[in-house]
């Protein structure tokens, strides 16, 4: 109850004075990177990460088997402030820019707009064409997805808690419509948001402006996590390495702010 | 060979709109934007529809159910004013396109179909008078479960409350609003002088929203406050679609002569006021009198006041009158 209080705290509009001091021990969860977590899990992680080293705060991550358990919202990753946890992209973002380290701050209202619309953009083809591809593409199901998401439990759970997971992914998928389609329609789908996203950029460094936003995190957690996981079939090869500039521009924010 | 027309059924209108469902909305405005010719039917019977729901657009033997591919469809033939947009412009339509989805839809789900006054008040009673007879007794409700697992689903979870993603979702909707203000600011149109299937996307979704009768709502409220987004919708209604204003008119000006007819009496909300009060006392009144007398408390005895007169004289007096009349 304390976990949801403290979660309504951070991700309701946050009454705080800005430009309070960063506090000094926060707290990153997510599960085990190497041996445990899934494609759509991996991107959102990413992002908040890269949200937070782009906003120059310090944390630490720590990775636990059991995060998404911890988590107020059942969704990694999440950070520990002090006794406040809040989870998912947004709400950390929100909580960043009530204390004045916000990224997008400075930018024309216009901007803004624009900057939400494709991070809405990302959230609602890219989010859904990993859990897709995940979760309901059989082979990658059977080879990847479910032995790595029961990996931390003893049998008969690392039987039992894969299906649960993915029963939840489809229903999901059913009610926006996704889970009816094949493949191909989802790998145009995610060859659109790449060009809409290759166009945007151009030869810009960042997408808007001359500083990192919170769409280069978003895009840099999605499009990192699609570059660089083998999947089985991989289905979204060619259409990663199409566009030039997008592939460049993850190389950059990793060389940048990864190391 | 002739080109066969294309055929598109959507819901049906009200409250001036030419249709009350945004995404028919959003598809007839891109066809009046474009000037594709389109055989509009305008229906409430869903029997037809694979899917038991509206927009339905038919050509050449193949049906689009679901606005995305009608929108692609129609770009594969060249209709739309989309190629007029540079390639940035064309990426924004795609990012725009999906904050709505993302933000703005489950707003408009939960406020037709989960917020309890507007769906007893307004979509339910609307929706069973323009379905037919057994349809009607099932499809609303099968829609409000759909409605409902897609804002459940998506916006809330396991660990949150219903009020809490009931706030989520009409705080992010709002935002939502206010960014659609930001880009249209006091252009037109989105990107200009001309319409791209954004602004019919927009329109689509704004203009229930602005005419609908709804019951005082948040989001309503709000998107009042967005005056440039009102003006668009407006604009788009007079400009492409006068015949449904005017039709709204006429029976708005209609209904206002038959209230200023029956409202001669002081209050027009219950007309024949004071014959129903009448009745109703008399109802009661007769009501009280048969219990009284059924139970005993009064007795009604027949009989005449004055003593039986003895039956001769009467007779005689009888004869008398006779013999006058024939005097």
């Amino acid at each position: 109850m304390t976990a949801l209080l403290n979660f309504m705290e951070g991700s309701g509009n946050p009454k705080m004075p800005a430009s309070q001091p960063w506090p000094e021990d926060v707290i990153l969860y997510q599960q085990y990177q190497v041996e445990q977590i899934t494609l759509p899990d991996y991107s959102q992680c990413l992002a908040v990460e890269a949200f937070l080293r782009m906003s120059g705060l310090l944390f630490r991550v720590e990775q636990r088997t059991n995060a998404a358990d911890m988590s107020p919202t059942g969704k990694v990753p999440f950070i520990q402030v002090g006794s406040q946890l809040i989870a998912e992209f947004e709400p950390v973002a929100a909580f960043v820019a009530s204390k004045g380290f916000g990224l997008s701050k400075d930018l024309p209202e216009e901007s803004v707009a624009e900057m939400r619309a494709y991070i809405s953009m990302l959230d609602n083809i890219l989010s859904n064409a990993e859990h897709y591809v995940a979760w309901l593409v059989p082979e990658v199901v059977a080879e990847v997805t479910k032995p790595r998401y029961g990996c931390a439990y003893p049998w008969p759970l690392n039987w039992l808690l894969p299906w649960l997971r993915q029963r939840e992914v489809r229903n999901f998928l059913t009610v926006k419509d996704w889970a009816s389609k094949s493949l191909e329609e989802v790998v145009a789908e995610v060859k659109t948001c790449f060009r809409a996203l290759s166009e945007k950029l151009g030869k810009n460094k960042y997408f808007l402006g001359t500083s990192p936003t919170e769409l280069d995190a978003v895009v840099f957690g999605h499009l990192y996590t699609l570059q660089m996981t083998k999947l089985p079939g991989s289905p979204f090869c060619a259409v990663t390495k199409e566009y030039e500039n997008l592939i460049n521009f993850t190389k950059r924010i990793e060389s940048t702010f990864f190391f | 060979m002739a080109a066969e027309k294309m055929k598109l059924d959507v819901w049906k209108g009200d409250w001036g709109l030419p249709s009350v469902d945004p995404h028919c909305l959003a598809v007839l405005a891109y066809c009046k934007y474009s000037g594709v010719p389109v055989e509009v039917n305008k229906t409430g019977n869903p029997w037809s529809s694979p899917t038991g729901n509206f927009p339905v657009l038919r050509h050449r033997g193949e049906t689009y159910c679901k606005i995305t591919d009608i929108f692609n469809y129609l770009r594969k033939e060249h209709w739309g004013s989309d190629f007029e947009l540079s390639t940035k412009q064309s990426a924004d339509v795609v990012a725009f396109s999906a904050l709505l989805e993302e933000k703005l839809l489950p707003a408009l789900l939960h406020l037709w179909w989960m917020d309890d006054k507007t769906f007893i008040d307004v979509t339910r009673p609307w929706y069973s008078r323009a379905i037919p007879f057994p349809l009607s007794l099932f499809l609303p409700g099968r829609t409000q479960k759909k409605a409902e697992l897609r804002v459940n689903l998506t916006k809330g979870g396991e660990n949150i409350s219903e009020m809490e993603t009931e706030t989520k979702v009409y705080k992010e909707a709002k935002e939502c609003l206010n960014l659609l203000s930001y880009k249209l600011g006091e252009k037109q149109y989105m990107f200009g002088r001309l319409p791209s299937s954004l602004d019919a996307l927009v329109f689509g979704y704004l203009a229930p929203l602005l005419k609908a009768p709804l019951p005082n709502n948040q989001l309503h409220n709000h998107l009042l406050q967005c005056e440039n987004l009102c003006r668009m919708v407006n604009d788009v209604l007079v400009t492409f679609f006068p015949a449904d204003l005017r039709e709204m008119e006429e029976k708005q000006k209609k209904e206002e002569q038959q209230r200023a007819r029956t409202s001669s009496s002081e209050n027009s909300e219950f007309p024949n006021r004071r014959r129903n009060m009448v009745l109703a006392g008399f109802f009661a009144l007769s009501a009280m009198a048969v219990y009284a007398w059924t139970s005993g408390l009064i007795q009604i005895q027949i009989s005449d006041l004055d003593p039986a007169p003895s039956p001769a004289p009467s007779t005689t007096r009888k004869a008398q009158a006779v013999k006058g009349e024939e005097n």
